[in-house]
């Protein structure tokens, strides 16, 4: 289609918020303008010319498009651009800035289960998977993504308050020596040492 | 963090390396408009080198890196170019050990490497050395993420 002369205040802060390689792109409605505001997304692998529409989230009113399908190879990086329309007018091409998904993606905590003796705790931990189109696809854990990961692992005792933190490679912890008939309170975290990413603390 | 390449091991301090790219990368990709063409990824990936070919373009991407990018890419902002140099150490020092590896006949350059070197030298040298050297160091977490993936 022919470009119009756009007058339109740009979309705002349009970048990605990726969890696990779940890769979606956010933005904010331009400034001043109410409801009607219609979106176009776009997206590039770096390196290569061309920019390719993203079908489903042609003429959206919603502030977010997922472009996890089309990112999904963690060994490139990308550029995603967002124009809006409003009333036959429309903005500028708005671009993130360069996208990485091993370096940029945030992980969610491990999955903890916990098992007991009266004097010990037996800690697994598992790691959470990288996203995947459907669940027929194969799981990728993301240990298999970030071969450096570890485990950051706190046992406090809830009647002393004493808390204990442990650091380990593998997916399981043997904690002995506890006091029978006390509440322990287990939590985990996922530490990356490179490239540096670390998830919250399990509830 | 020591760095396997082949029959050499190298240690690197990647978590200041990265970290210290991570503070300029918004600043140094922001300096970079090509979207078009890359350095390293493009046509051909980084990633499909082959394992016996890892010490060869490893040494070859360092002094690369060390004689061609670093000491084009001073900035106006005395930040970046104190990171710049950072790097360039820890580069600079990776080499000269993968340089006494070398000597062992440890790090044997095949005909794929030397060709995929080539690949690299052609498309900095389809740019003007500013641009060329920017885009490069822009692209250093993309050379970061392939040196990590099997140590």
């Amino acid at each position: 289609s022919g470009e119009l002369y756009c007058s339109l205040p740009n979309p705002r802060n349009v970048h990605f918020e990726s969890i696990n390689m779940k890769n979606v792109l956010h933005w904010s409605a331009p400034e001043g303008t109410g409801d009607g505001v219609l979106y176009r997304v776009k997206y590039s692998v770096y390196g290569v010319g061309k920019w390719i529409r993203k079908p489903e989230c042609r003429n959206i009113n919603r502030t977010w498009c997922d472009l996890s399908n089309e990112t999904s190879d963690y060994e490139e990086q990308y550029y995603a651009s967002v124009k809006a329309f409003l009333n036959g007018t429309c903005s500028d091409w708005v671009e993130t800035t360069r996208f990485n998904p091993l370096t940029d993606t945030k992980i969610d905590p491990p999955m903890v289960s916990v098992s007991s003796t009266d004097k010990s705790i037996s800690i697994i931990l598992t790691a959470p998977e990288k996203w995947k189109r459907s669940p027929e696809e194969e799981s990728v854990s993301l240990l298999q993504v970030y071969p450096g990961l570890q485990y950051n692992v706190s046992v406090l005792n809830k009647k002393t308050k004493k808390r204990w933190f442990f650091s380990i490679n593998n997916n399981t912890l043997v904690v002995p020596w506890l006091e029978p008939g006390t509440a322990y309170c287990v939590s985990a975290q996922i530490h990356v040492t490179t490239p540096v990413l670390d998830s919250s603390f399990s509830k | 963090k020591i760095l396997h390449f082949g029959a050499c091991r190298v240690s690197m301090s990647m978590t200041e390396i990265r970290a210290g790219f991570t503070a300029i990368k918004a600043n140094i990709q922001s300096r970079d408009p090509i979207r078009t063409l890359s350095i390293l990824s493009h046509p051909q990936s980084l990633h499909k080198v082959k394992s016996s070919d890892r010490c060869c373009i490893t040494r070859h991407l360092l002094t690369f890196y060390v004689d061609k990018v670093f000491k084009h890419c001073r900035t106006e902002d005395s930040f970046v170019n104190r990171k710049i140099s950072s790097i360039a150490n820890s580069f600079l020092s990776a080499r000269r050990k993968l340089g006494q590896c070398r000597e062992q006949n440890n790090c044997v350059c095949g005909e794929e490497s030397t060709e995929k070197f080539k690949q690299i030298l052609a498309n900095y040298e389809g740019l003007n050395v500013t641009s060329a050297a920017m885009k490069s160091l822009g692209e250093l977490d993309i050379l970061l993420d392939w040196m990590e993936k099997s140590r």
